[in-house]
């Protein structure tokens, strides 16, 4: 029976690049275009380092999100957005409202606001969670540098970021039905994905679309007006700059060893004082053995000094020419050998027991 | 349409703007002449303060203030309320509300209007003067009480809370 023919009977197990300028696949070690590009956004027109994001530039961000993201139109008129994050001081809720209020100085509907929660909590976003403790500070930049004499290196470091959720009341008040449909079209499109992202100072951050609620006052006998509240949560994180380090390189090493002169216990005794060029080699010979081979690593002149037990010696040097073994016979001392030569000794003995063939070997450099 | 002026004729064949003007008089005779109580408004420059950009905030050194003014109104505070910060902890006993009726002649004559947010010092004795905010301008004058028999509103009446020496300290 075959197979139905929705079942893939092949799989590619090598797929094709998903980034074109990594043709062979991203490799892990060098940093990927994109990441140097947020990285040049964050560093734009600035030190080194990262610009510091703090409470105040994510409300920024949110607010700059409303007015743009969240720009709505009804009629050719965009709804007004009060441009601040109302505070405690009464006054400075007057002064911002003043441009679109009505002579008992109330706002003009229809109208948006953004209010947030005073409560900071500890963010949600999972990159950031407790993966790292005690602060721990990470290279962030190497920065040469240069005191007229040295050239060197600074260390630019940064601890982890610190996650924070901040919750926003996005809220219209408004008149008509039209204007609430138009601020939540706009809304929806643009939470589509469940998230947005917000902009702040170089580093995208994620908007999450929590609830909406409807808090409209709708009385027979009193003021009727429509409230809707968006409650939108900004998961965000905290770059402090006053955690920032910045600490020179190692630009000179300096190695010392220290001796006790006092502690001659562990001193060698026979230490030889010069490094000699000049070795003596014993060969043996035991019984029933009347050869013996040698490689030597090094190119030095050989020579016989003494020979127990040996009547005649026959000595044939080996060497690799093009690799094809030469092998010559020795007639005359001392004789030459190289490096990677084979030393072939075949002697005679005077009686069948051990002999010993002594060699003079100096170093040729 | 605002400099257009409807004549009141409300109950005209009783009362008018002569008498409303005399009541007026009496009134402010008695209460600027015989009771005198005398308070002084800061009034918020905002163009002028230094204001944060995000929370438009500014502390007690940074804000701006337009010329002070003397002004009289008739002045209730209430009494001082007893509370704490952290459950029964870290007691804070501070000064009540203050409410002021003030006549609408009387700022006009000034030339001052008082806004939500400004803040209003009260001397308390010849050496320390409280400070208040004002928490409802008291613009909307529409009621019956605020008129004279229905005829025309000539007081508004403003109500403020405390505030403490770190969000205003006078000048």
């Amino acid at each position: 029976m075959s197979l139905p023919k929705k079942v893939k009977k092949s799989l590619n197990i090598a797929p094709g690049p998903i980034q074109g300028h990594y043709p062979d696949g991203y490799d892990g070690r060098t940093t990927p275009n994109r990441r140097r590009e947020l990285a040049d956004l964050i560093n734009d027109d600035g030190t080194f380092l990262p610009k510091s994001l703090l409470h105040a530039d994510l409300d920024r961000g949110m607010l700059d999100f409303v007015q743009t993201q969240l720009k709505t139109v009804t009629n050719g008129k965009t709804i007004n957005v009060i441009d601040r994050i109302l505070t405690l001081q009464r006054w400075a809720e007057f002064s911002q409202t003043w441009k679109f209020s009505t002579s008992d100085k109330n706002v003009n509907l229809p109208f948006i606001v953004v209010v947030r929660k005073p409560e900071v909590q500890y963010g949600s976003n999972p990159a950031l969670q407790y993966t790292i403790p005690d602060r721990k500070q990470f290279h962030y930049a190497k920065v040469p540098t240069w005191d007229g004499n040295r050239k060197g290196y600074d260390i630019y470091t940064i601890p982890q970021p610190v996650p924070v959720d901040i919750t926003y009341d996005i809220k219209i008040i408004c008149n008509r039905m039209r204007e609430l449909n138009n601020f939540n079209r706009k809304t929806l499109q643009t939470f589509t994905s469940r998230q947005a992202y917000s902009f702040v100072k170089g580093h995208y951050i994620p908007i999450v679309l929590e609830s909406i609620g409807d808090e409209s006052k709708i009385d027979t006998e009193d003021r009727r007006y429509y409230q809707q509240t968006y409650q939108l949560q900004l998961q965000g994180f905290l770059l402090d700059e006053e955690e920032f380090e910045v600490k020179p390189a190692i630009s000179r090493e300096l190695v010392m060893f220290g001796f006790d002169k006092k502690n001659r216990k562990k001193e060698r005794k026979n230490l030889d004082v010069h490094n000699p060029d000049r070795v003596r080699t014993n060969v043996d010979f035991p019984p029933g053995q009347v050869t013996q081979t040698i490689v030597y690593d090094y190119k030095n002149n050989i020579r016989v000094r003494r020979l127990n037990n040996i009547a005649s010696v026959v000595f044939e040097i080996t060497t690799l020419e093009n690799n094809y073994p030469l092998t010559k016979i020795v007639t005359e001392e001392p004789f030459l050998i190289n490096s990677g030569d084979t030393l072939k000794m075949t002697v005679v003995k005077n009686n069948p027991g051990a002999a010993r063939l002594i060699l003079d070997e100096k170093l040729v450099r | 349409m605002a400099n257009k002026k409807i004549p009141i004729t409300r109950i005209s064949k009783f009362f008018g703007a002569e008498d409303f003007a005399l009541e007026q008089n009496i009134g402010m005779e008695w209460l600027h002449g015989d009771m005198h109580f005398t308070l002084v408004l800061f009034r918020v420059d905002s163009k002028l303060s230094d204001v944060d950009d995000v929370y438009g905030e500014s502390g007690p050194e940074e804000i701006r203030f337009k010329v002070p003014v003397e002004f009289n109104a008739y002045v209730k505070i209430d009494e001082p309320r007893l509370d704490s910060y952290a459950a029964g902890l870290v007691k804070d006993l501070e000064p009540g509300n203050m409410t002021l009726g003030v006549y609408l002649k009387h700022l006009e004559e000034l030339d001052i209007d008082i806004n939500y947010g400004d803040y209003i010092g009260y001397p308390e004795k010849e050496d320390k003067m409280r400070y208040y905010t004002v928490t409802n301008d008291g613009r909307v004058t529409s009621d019956n009480k605020h008129t004279i028999g229905g005829y025309k509103a000539f007081y508004r009446t403003i109500t403020c809370s405390y505030v403490s020496p770190n969000e205003f300290k006078g000048i």
